[in-house]
Parts: C-alpha cells; sequence; structure tokens
C-alpha cells in the first residue's frame, strides 16, 4: 500500500526541464534513497511533494488523497516531514522552543503538553542537555539535529530528509545512521532520504531511485541500482565511484 | 479642449518632476538596496540650493543653477558616508527609520536656515508664454517636460555608453560579481548617491517656479515618488517615468474633473491597487525581497 | 510567568510613584506615552514578531480615536460601548485589508501601509460630514468609572498605567504561547515556519490583527483623554516615530516598546534647551542610535549582569536535566 505517491511530476524553470514526468511511489514503513547528480531534480522534488512548489503537471498522493494543491502546512499536519538541505532553524527561539514549534502541531495540546512532547523528543535524539541553549550557539552538526527534532515532533508518518549528512563529519554522520536506525526499529515511520553520502546510503536505503536531468533513470534494490549501466554512466567523475569503493 | 490640453502640459510638468525624483529614488534603490524615504527632502534641498543661489546670494541663474547643483552633489555624497556606509548592513527597517530620521533633520535645517515664511523661486523663462494647439501654457512648464526629456536621454547615454555607467548598471545587478570583475565598487555606490541628489536638486530647481519654495514640500513629493515608483515597477527606470508621469497626470486631472480634495486619493489608490495585484509595475520584471 | 508580572509591577509602580511627584504637564507626557506603549505593544506583535514592517499603525491608532469620538458625539453612545465598537470595527478592517496585503513583503509591504496611512489621512481630513476634516472633532466625552469621570492627568494615569499593566500580561502571555512562538517562527523563516505545520498567512493575519487591536485601544484612550481628534493626531509621520520608538526602545521586546515610547515622547522635553534646532538634533540623535545602537535601549540590558534569564529557564533546566542522558 503506497502511502506517498508521486505521478508524472512535471515541471519547468523558464526554459530548462527540472522534472520531467516523474514517478515515485513510496510504500508505507519504507527507507527509500532518491540519488542524482547535482541538479537532477532531487530538492525541486522534494518542494514539489511538501508543497513549496506548484508542479506544472502531474499529481502528489498521500494517503490515496491527492494533495498536489493542498497549502504546506496542512500536508504537514496530515504527516509529511521534512527537513532541508542546509538545516533550518529559527534563530531566535531556543532548541527547546524550536521543537516546541513542530510538538505544537497537534491542536488540543495544552503548553505543558508541548513542552513535555518537544524535551521527549530532544531526549530520544541525545539533545535534551541543550534544551535552553539559543540556536546560535550551536554547531552546524547540532542544529541540523535539532532541525530533525523539530520535523519529528510533527510527529510525521513519512518523512523527507533533504541532504542531513551534508557539512556533518564523519563522527556526526555515524550518530544520524544510529538515530534514524534507531527511530525506525521503534516507530512505523517512512523516510525518503536526498543524499550525496553514498556510504549512508547504502547504509540505510531499502530502495533507491535515482534522478538525472530530471528523469527517473533507476528505481530498485540498492545491489540492482549499483550495477545499472545507466546509473554508472550518469555517475562517472561523482561521488558514487568513491564512496562505493 | 483648450482647457484640456492646458491640464495634460500642467500635468506632464508636475509628473517631470516626479518622475526625476522617482529616477534619483530607484537609482539609489536598484544600486545599493536602501529604500531612500528621504527622497523628498533631497528635491526640497535642491529648491532651497536655488533659492539660496539665485535670491540670496544672487547670482545670475546660469551660474547659480550650477552652483546648486554643485552643493547638491556634494550632498549626495554627504550622505553617502554620513548615512549610507555605517547602516549598509542594517536590515531594512533600520534603514527605512534611518533615512526618515535624516529627512526631519534635512527639513528642520531648511527651516532654521530659510524660516517657514514660502519663497518664489524665479524660473529662467519667467513671463514668457508657449502657444500649443490655441492654448497658452507657461514656457516654464514647457521647458520642464524638455529638460526631463533631456536629462533622461542624458541618463541613458551614462548607462549604455560609458563605462561608469555600465559599471553602475553591474553593481545594481551583482555587486558581489562587480567586486570580482574589479569594479571600484564603493565609489560606484557613492556616485549613485551623488547622480540622485543631482536629479533630485534638478526636480527641485524645476519646482521652485510651480509652487512655492516650501520647507514642508518634500514629503508629498516623496509619497508621490513612492507612488510612481510602484506603478512604473520597483527597480525599473523606464516605470519610474512613466510612473511619475502617471501620477502626475492623475493629480491633475483628478483635481478638475473629479474632486481636488480626493486627488491624492487617485494615485494612492492605483498604487495600492498595483501592489495588490500587480505588485511588480508596469515595466518590474523581477519581484525579490530585499528585506 | 513570574518574570512579566514583576515587570509589569515595576512599570506600575515607577509610573504611580512619578504620578505623585511630577508637575502636570509632565503628567501629560508621561499619559502619551502610555498611550503609545499600548500601541507600541501591539506593533510589536506585528513588526517586533512577525517581521511585518507596517508604516499605518497610526493609521489603526485613528481608526479607533474617530470611531470612538464619532460614535460618542454623533450618536451619544458611552465611551465604553463606543471603544468596544470602534476596536473591533479597526480590528475586522485590519483582518479584511491584511488577507490580500500581507502577501507583500519588505519595502512592498512598508510602502503599501504607508499608503494606507496616507489614504486615512486624505479620507479624515475631507469626509467632512463625519469626521469634521481638519477641523477635528471635539467635546469628546470622557471614560467614567461607577458615574465618576476618570478626568484630569493623574486619575487618567493611574487608568492608564492598568490598562497598560493588563495589556503587558496579555502580551506576554501570548509571547510564551504556541501563538507568540510561531509568530517569530515567520519572521525567521517562513518556509521552514510551514514546513513545521504553522499557517504562515493567518499567523501573519493574526499578529497584523492583534497590532490592530492595540492600536484602537490607544487611540480610544487617546480621545477620551484629549477629548478632541483631528487628522494631524494619526499621520503616517506618527507611523515612522511608532516604528522609531519600537527601535529606539530595542525591537521585539515588550519591556523594549514600554521604554521606547517613553523615551521618545520625553526627548522633546529633554532637548528642550535646543530650542528650535530641537528637530534637527532629533533627527540625528536617532541616526546615532542606530548606528550605534542597533538593539536599542533594551539591547543594553545584555551587558547588565543577567538578572533574569536564571529566572525564565529554571522550570525548563530542571526538566530537562531529569530527562538527560
Amino acid at each position: 500500500m503506497s502511502i506517498l505517491q508521486a505521478r508524472a511530476i512535471t515541471k519547468q524553470f523558464g526554459g530548462l526541464l527540472a522534472l520531467s514526468a516523474v514517478e515515485l511511489t513510496i510504500a508505507a514503513g519504507e527507507f527509500v534513497a532518491v540519488i542524482g547528480p547535482n541538479g537532477a531534480g532531487k530538492s525541486t522534488l522534494l518542494n514539489i511533494l511538501t508543497g513549496l512548489l506548484m508542479p506544472d503537471g502531474g499529481q502528489v498522493l498521500f494517503d490515496g488523497k491527492d494533495i498536489t494543491r493542498l497549502a504546506t502546512h496542512k500536508r504537514v499536519r496530515s504527516g509529511l516531514g521534512r527537513t532541508f538541505q542546509h538545516g533550518r532553524t529559527f534563530a531566535r527561539l531556543t532548541v527547546l522552543e524550536n521543537v516546541m514549534i513542530g510538538a505544537a502541531i497537534r491542536g488540543d495540546r495544552t503548553e505543558r503538553a508541548i513542552r513535555d512532547a518537544a524535551l521527549a523528543v530532544l531526549d530520544q535524539m541525545g539533545l535534551a542537555a541543550e534544551a535552553n541553549e539559543s540556536i546560535g550557539s550551536l554547531s552546524y552538526g547540532r542544529r541540523r539535529m535539532v532541525e530533525l527534532c523539530r520535523a519529528l515532533a510533527c510527529e510525521p508518518r513519512v518523512l523527507l530528509l533533504d541532504e542531513p549528512a551534508a557539512g556533518l563529519n564523519s563522527g556526526e554522520v555515524d550518530q544520524l545512521v544510529d538515530r534514524l536506525t534507531e527511530l525506525r526499529a521503534r516507530q512505523q515511520l517512512t523516510i525518503v532520504l536526498i543524499e550525496h553520502n553514498m556510504g549512508m546510503v547504502m547504509r540505510l536505503a531499502e530502495r533507491i531511485a535515482v534522478l538525472n536531468f530530471g528523469r527517473k533513470i533507476a528505481d530498485g534494490p540498492p545491489a540492482q541500482v549499483q550495477a545499472d549501466p545507466a546509473v554508472l554512466s550518469a555517475y562517472l567523475g561523482h561521488g558514487y565511484n568513491r564512496a562505493s569503493v | 479642449m483648450a482647457d484640456l490640453s492646458q491640464l495634460l502640459i500642467n500635468g506632464l510638468a508636475i509628473g517631470s518632476v516626479y518622475a526625476l525624483a522617482a529616477i534619483g529614488f530607484v537609482i539609489v534603490y536598484s544600486a545599493t538596496g536602501v529604500v531612500n524615504f528621504a527622497a523628498g527632502q533631497f528635491v526640497m534641498f535642491g529648491t532651497f540650493a536655488g533659492v539660496a543661489m539665485l535670491i540670496n546670494a544672487r547670482l545670475p541663474w546660469p551660474s547659480g543653477y550650477g552652483a546648486a547643483l554643485a552643493a547638491m552633489a556634494l550632498f549626495g555624497a554627504l550622505f553617502f558616508f554620513v548615512v549610507y556606509l555605517p547602516l549598509r548592513k542594517s536590515p531594512i527597517v533600520t534603514i527605512i527609520v534611518a533615512t526618515v530620521a535624516v529627512g526631519i533633520t534635512m527639513q528642520n535645517v531648511a527651516l532654521l536656515t530659510f524660516g517657514s515664511w514660502p519663497f518664489r523661486l524665479p524660473s529662467p523663462v519667467e513671463g514668457w508664454t508657449v502657444t500649443i494647439a490655441g492654448t497658452v501654457v507657461p514656457a516654464h512648464f514647457v521647458a520642464v517636460i524638455v529638460v526631463t526629456a533631456v536629462m533622461v536621454g542624458l541618463l541613458w547615454l551614462l548607462f549604455y555608453r560609458t563605462p561608469v555607467g555600465i559599471g553602475m548598471r553591474a553593481v545594481a545587478q551583482d555587486i558581489q560579481a562587480a567586486r570580482l570583475m574589479g569594479l571600484k565598487v564603493n565609489r560606484l555606490l557613492a556616485l549613485s548617491w551623488i547622480l540622485a541628489a543631482l536629479l533630485a536638486g534638478v526636480a527641485g530647481l524645476m519646482l521652485g517656479p510651480i509652487w512655492f519654495a516650501d520647507v514642508n514640500m518634500g514629503d508629498p513629493i516623496a509619497l508621490k515618488a513612492f507612488a510612481a515608483t510602484i506603478i512604473g515597477g520597483f527597480g525599473s527606470l523606464p516605470g519610474a517615468i512613466v510612473g511619475g508621469m502617471f501620477v502626475g497626470l492623475s493629480e491633475v486631472l483628478g483635481a478638475s474633473y473629479v474632486s481636488s480634495a480626493y486627488k491624492d486619493l487617485i494615485s494612492f489608490g492605483i498604487m495600492i491597487g498595483f501592489l495588490l495585484v500587480r505588485p511588480q509595475g508596469v515595466f518590474g520584471e523581477r519581484i525579490q525581497d530585499r528585506g | 510567568m513570574r518574570v512579566p508580572f514583576l515587570i509589569t509591577a515595576v512599570i506600575v509602580s515607577a509610573g504611580v510613584l512619578l504620578s505623585l511627584v511630577l508637575p502636570d504637564y509632565h503628567l501629560r507626557l508621561l499619559n502619551l506615552s502610555v498611550v503609545s506603549a499600548i500601541a507600541l505593544i501591539g506593533l510589536n506583535f506585528a513588526f517586533g514578531y512577525a517581521g511585518l514592517i507596517s508604516l499605518g499603525h497610526a493609521a489603526f491608532v485613528g481608526m479607533g480615536a474617530y470611531g470612538l469620538a464619532i460614535l460618542t458625539t454623533r450618536m451619544g453612545w458611552s465611551p465604553w460601548r463606543a471603544m468596544l465598537v470602534a476596536t473591533t470595527a479597526t480590528a475586522a478592517f485590519a483582518g479584511l485589508i491584511g488577507l490580500p496585503l500581507l502577501r507583500l513583503k519588505g519595502h512592498y509591504l512598508a510602502l503599501a501601509t504607508l499608503g494606507l496611512n496616507v489614504s486615512f489621512y486624505i479620507v479624515a481630513a475631507n469626509w467632512i460630514d463625519l469626521t469634521g476634516g481638519t477641523n477635528g472633532i471635539s467635546r469628546i466625552p470622557e471614560l467614567t468609572i461607577a458615574g465618576r469621570a476618570i478626568a484630569g492627568e493623574r486619575p487618567f494615569l493611574w487608568f492608564g498605567l492598568a490598562v497598560l499593566a493588563a495589556i503587558t500580561i496579555v502580551a506576554f502571555m501570548i509571547h510564551t504561547s504556541r501563538y507568540g512562538r510561531a509568530m517569530i517562527a515567520v519572521r525567521d523563516d517562513e518556509t521552514a515556519a510551514a514546513m513545521s505545520g504553522i499557517d504562515v498567512t493567518m499567523t501573519k493575519i493574526a499578529a497584523f490583527v492583534l497590532s490592530a487591536v492595540c492600536a484602537a485601544i490607544a487611540g480610544c484612550l487617546f480621545a477620551c483623554h484629549v477629548r478632541f481628534v483631528a487628522p494631524e493626531d494619526f499621520s503616517y509621520a506618527h507611523s515612522i516615530t511608532y516604528l522609531a520608538m519600537l527601535i529606539v526602545g530595542g525591537e521585539s521586546t515588550i519591556v523594549g516598546a514600554i521604554l521606547g515610547a517613553a523615551v521618545l515622547t520625553f526627548l522633546p522635553e529633554w532637548l528642550r534647551f535646543l530650542g528650535s534646532a530641537y528637530l534637527a538634533f532629533f533627527g540625528l540623535m536617532m541616526l546615532a542610535i542606530l548606528v550605534f545602537l542597533p538593539s536599542g535601549i533594551a539591547g543594553l540590558g545584555r551587558y547588565l549582569p543577567r538578572l533574569r534569564s536564571p529566572t525564565r529557564a529554571a522550570p525548563a533546566s530542571v526538566s530537562a536535566k531529569e530527562l538527560g542522558p
């Protein structure tokens, strides 16, 4: 049963075709990675899935319902979460308050309940000690963890991660992989990961979809995609070879 | 019909002044990103520079005009150093309030220097008239339109035919790239302030004989220049010209055909309408939030 | 919630203390600062929290003031009832105009709200049948409590301080609620806010309407106290003064809003020795503050020993420790 589906998504920027009839079906509970060279259209696809961009053609289905024209915040409230490529946190709020923004998604929660829910997420992700720090005092890696906590506090059923490992050191990447594995073990969470770090992709993804120049050129289990000649040629000279060695 | 053509000339003359004020505003905005709320006081300074040179110093008009414009250029440079440089990295609202604050100072310096009694700044073509299509109009109105057309032509030459002007356009488009290309960015930014002050000076000198020279004239001019800029398209020079003419004509025609009390409501209503429906204005292409 | 009450208590007792020692003329200024502070707490929602640059705040103050003036003098309503209706009407207007207006950002929003303020002025000055034109509306009745008019500077100051205290507490409560956080999040990053489930448009409109409510209340108090309104009191120059007060006080803090209102209202008095050069100097001083003190007077607090953060952070840090690894 698919929980999130992109049907024939097409998007054009000026004369540039960013996405061309892209199909992507995510089953509930799945961990799918979307990879592709820079400019392949991965972030554009995420922006369309989350409603930050409107597609020129095609549909987005969530839970079987057409959400192509639904406002972003409503998608989030119905269970679609996301983090951003370079990490976007609210600079004038503390770590806890950032996560409380996410936890306030349930309208029936009291202020106390919001705070407790946010603290629980911070604790789960190992950030509880920094709850009252200002965002500015955190390292880039910790800030990205705060963003992930905020997204988790929204209690998503599907979580879209846009290059979560970019800019992290290898220790932080390992920690991130552990946290994501734990998350999946603990709760029914569907994850779509966009990533250049192929080591991370190979450790986590159950299925890999490959975009190149706005088209999907492969979609399948990691081993099969890894051996796909079309994928290899798209990636020649990119990180794929280096990371898979 | 004689009435209408008189109104049209009148509206175009006033519109020319608004257009010049709007062009100065746009040049500064494109180059530096500063929304200059003191733009109207710049024009007021232009008028009073004329009062100082022509009436107080009794200079004959060619050298008087030259001296007034030289003073305005100096003032533009001063504004660049005292207001723009210290605040260039501040948020947009700080710059808005700062330009307003400096505008208040400008207005009150003028008040302390010249007093609150309005002056009559004479025109070089004082008393002359021109007959157009059977209508007699003051020669000054025609001169204003001609001078504005010449100024626009000179600006076009500057921006498209001289290295300095092309450099200024490069800075307006992408300041980092301009810096990498080895352009002396700060000098070009200073030049845009000087240019804006000069244009305001010309506008002020031409406005003096139409309105009275009054230290409170800055605010209404600024508001009209803003309306012109929004209607024409923020950041667009042709837009500033068309917007200025539009505001001038709607003011003069509105006063005579609709209501003199509500004449200003027409241009502000249209400005708000444009903001809501087409914020890029008539000529604007890119909408970018510099805030 | 202890700190806000403490701050409010300090402000109110300072005001009451001043009311006992100051001469009437200074009390008048103090009253004007209290009214401005109420309007500024409103503007702080729109600008300080949600980042909406409004150059039309004085128009909302004016709508409240004119609404009350018209309802009391033309229709014979009691000031209290008129205040309620005028404030509600102003809020409704802000909501309606906000819907299309708040899609604009930065200087576009600034100029649109400026246009709104100028339009308000033109209507107020020219719709003579309703507003009395530039002559304004006089003989506005005073507010009464239990049949006694709140007349004179001192009683009005006490009443104004009570209103200011109530609004300050409500503002603090909103600040620390999900709604306050949502406004701040929208100013920091609209996209990330939407992606955290915040309805960005509604949050902006809510901030705008809240700002209009405070403005209208301030306007009503102004009208009942001065007992006379004219278009000049609500020109766009006042909107800019409000923004200036907020920046001088220290943007995006409630205490800053109150400080800014007080300082900029009393500044002319303190600069009296300059005579007619006062305004010329005032502009330069504003420029100096913006350049050298960008976070305002409240920003100076950062250099003081950290008095407030321990109290405020205490409950949270305890629970964080309990849950910590």
